[in-house]
């Protein structure tokens, strides 16, 4: 559990970071599987990703931040096809998987915002190989397992 | 999109397997109510989801039935029609006659407490100055209790059926999850209790919720249960049940009074006559939408 | 009964599709409030509008607002659909003219029940 102080203009509030996964469990079970145990927190060493796709929403107001998503290429398209209630073998274009993912992001990162300030407003979602970087201090990592492949979950403080 | 015989003794015999709960013949109608929504979801008709699962080579359809059938209800001012009786007709009826004075209110079988919370929220609008009310809450299960005393409740458990203004009203951001205004939490006393044992609190209640509860029990039972809220209730009290349960055919000493599209009951024999029932007609609960 | 959702995200669009079809909803879509606007002033007649918050071109918070201001869609009964969840922007929402608010992420359960809060679930349920 990470807990950190978050000041902003005029405010500070405690960020927790073991929120962030009830929160993604919460967007996963919802949308996304029935099955709770289908995301859960990787078990041992977290593996290099191959071919990363990476989704997030970027905060800004009196706080700003980025909550992002990683996960590998093959990974984003299941989890596309889960999203949209397609079957496994259905093709998906990378149009749609740009669509699901960045809607996971911006699900996640809506709910995140909630846990970090009251003011602040959500960009809209964008997804690529990596996001730009953004100079800030990693305020809480979270790595999990979503039906046993890694999926990448960080939420970053803008400096 | 009705169930056949042997569709429901499949569910049946599942559910009591699982879980010890016995669905005997004259229980079609609590199984399609349940299953509808996953079978709905599925674009299938009753009978087919039923043959579906059975079919289903994994246990996870199975768990999904049992659960649909097992767990309790957890939604917000669940079925409405009660909500809606509460605030237009039970209370104008029992603050009606009397000076300024506390309602005893129990709602048993409470579980995470949604309902003694939408009875309080309902409350809080309805009761006339001066009036107050004790909300007693009670389940058999510790666990659940300690969650509905905490008041905390995840994103998805205070959106179901919480109306936007009552979440904006009530409900305040505790990390990832919602907590319930002090002044609800303070206003609902939780007990542990068990339907079959003594009342916890005495006699004199003028509201008793007992929903969705009677339904799992047989005849003999559910006469028992009946006698007990019949004696706990005062002259001219409210028993609400469940959409899909009555005390017709069960037990005689209620009084069932219809309304808008559900009923309550009054127990019959009472000492002195209940004040008149109040003639309104009810409005359907939550047409706040301009049609 | 129709209805208009309103989301950037056509995966949104498609999940929300998914549940009002099947309850014998009509289904149409815009990608952000000025197309949605657009379809109303077209002549789209709509029962609900299903509406997402943050959108590029016009928000959600606008397009409701805009709705409101004109008598003629009175009848529009409108729900936010959105993942922005903290009070002050439901009480926004609400005094803006939405009806009804439901966070992301929502199991169609819910989504039922909030339709059924708007008096808007036909009875019986599907079909």
């Amino acid at each position: 559990m990470s807990i950190v102080q978050v000041s902003g203009e005029g405010q500070r509030r405690t960020f927790d970071g073991s929120q962030v996964q009830s929160i993604a469990e919460q967007v996963f079970s919802a949308m996304i599987d029935d099955d709770p145990s289908a995301l859960v927190l990787w078990a041992g060493v977290f593996p290099a990703l191959d071919d990363p796709l990476e989704a997030w929403v970027d905060l800004t107001g009196p706080w700003t931040g980025r909550v992002a998503l990683t996960t590998e290429r093959a990974t984003a398209h299941d989890l596309s096809r889960a999203l949209l209630g397609m079957s496994p073998d259905e093709p998906v274009d990378d149009g749609d998987v740009v669509d699901a993912f960045g809607e996971v992001a911006n699900v996640v990162g809506g709910n995140v915002k909630t846990l970090l300030t009251e003011v602040g407003r959500l960009g809209l979602p964008q997804v690529a190989p990596s996001a730009p970087p953004m100079a800030g201090n990693v305020l809480h990592e979270l790595r999990m397992a979503w039906r046993g492949r890694p999926l990448n979950i960080v939420v970053t403080a803008a400096e | 999109m009705t169930l056949t015989t042997d569709s429901f003794e499949f569910v049946a015999d599942l559910v009591r397997r699982r879980s010890a709960i016995q669905l005997e013949a004259g229980k079609e109608y609590l199984v399609e109510s349940r299953l509808a929504p996953l079978a709905r979801r599925a674009g299938l008709g009753i009978d087919e989801f039923v043959r579906a699962v059975r079919a289903a080579p994994s246990e996870h359809e199975r768990d999904l039935v049992v659960e649909a059938l097992t767990t309790n209800e957890t939604s917000w001012f669940r079925d409405g029609a009660p909500f809606v009786a509460l605030h237009q007709h039970i209370v104008p009826a029992l603050t009606a006659e009397l000076a300024p004075r506390r309602l005893r209110v129990w709602s048993a079988a409470c579980s995470t407490g949604q309902e003694p919370y939408s009875i309080a929220m309902t409350l809080q609008d309805a009761l006339p100055p001066q009036t107050e009310a004790d909300i007693l809450a009670t389940d058999l299960s510790e666990q659940v209790l300690a969650r509905a005393r905490a008041g905390r409740y995840s994103q998805l458990e205070v959106d179901r059926g919480l109306p936007a203004a009552m979440r904006a009203r009530h409900f305040q951001a505790d990390g990832a999850e919602w907590r319930i205004s002090d002044e609800l939490r303070a206003s609902v006393r939780f007990l542990r209790h068990n339907l079959l044992d003594a009342s916890p609190a005495g006699q004199g209640f003028d509201l008793v919720f007992l929903r969705n509860v009677l339904i799992y029990f047989d005849v003999a039972t559910k006469q028992q249960i009946l006698a007990r809220m019949h004696r706990v209730l005062r002259p001219g009290g409210f028993l609400v049940l469940g959409a899909a349960e009555t005390t017709i055919g069960v037990d005689d000493d209620w009084e069932r009074l219809p309304l808008g599209r559900g009923s309550v009951y009054r127990p019959r024999g009472a000492a002195s006559d209940p004040p008149p029932w109040p003639a309104t007609v009810p409005t359907p609960f939550g047409s706040g939408a301009p049609r | 009964m129709r209805a208009l959702v309103i989301d950037d995200s056509r995966t949104m669009r498609r999940i929300v599709t998914r549940i009002l079809e099947p309850l014998g909803f009509e289904v149409a879509e815009a990608a952000d409030g000025q197309q949605a606007l657009d379809l109303l002033v077209g002549g789209l007649e709509v029962d609900l509008a299903c509406v997402d918050w943050n959108m590029p071109v016009m928000d959600g918070l606008t397009f409701v607002t805009q709705v409101r201001a004109n008598r003629e869609w009175r009848g529009i009964t409108l729900m936010m659909v959105t993942t922005e969840s903290e009070q002050g922007q439901i009480v926004r929402a609400l005094a803006a003219g939405a009806h009804e608010y439901l966070v992301k992420p929502f199991t169609p359960l819910e989504f039922e029940e909030k339709l059924a809060l708007l008096g808007l679930l036909p009875v019986g349920g599907a079909r």
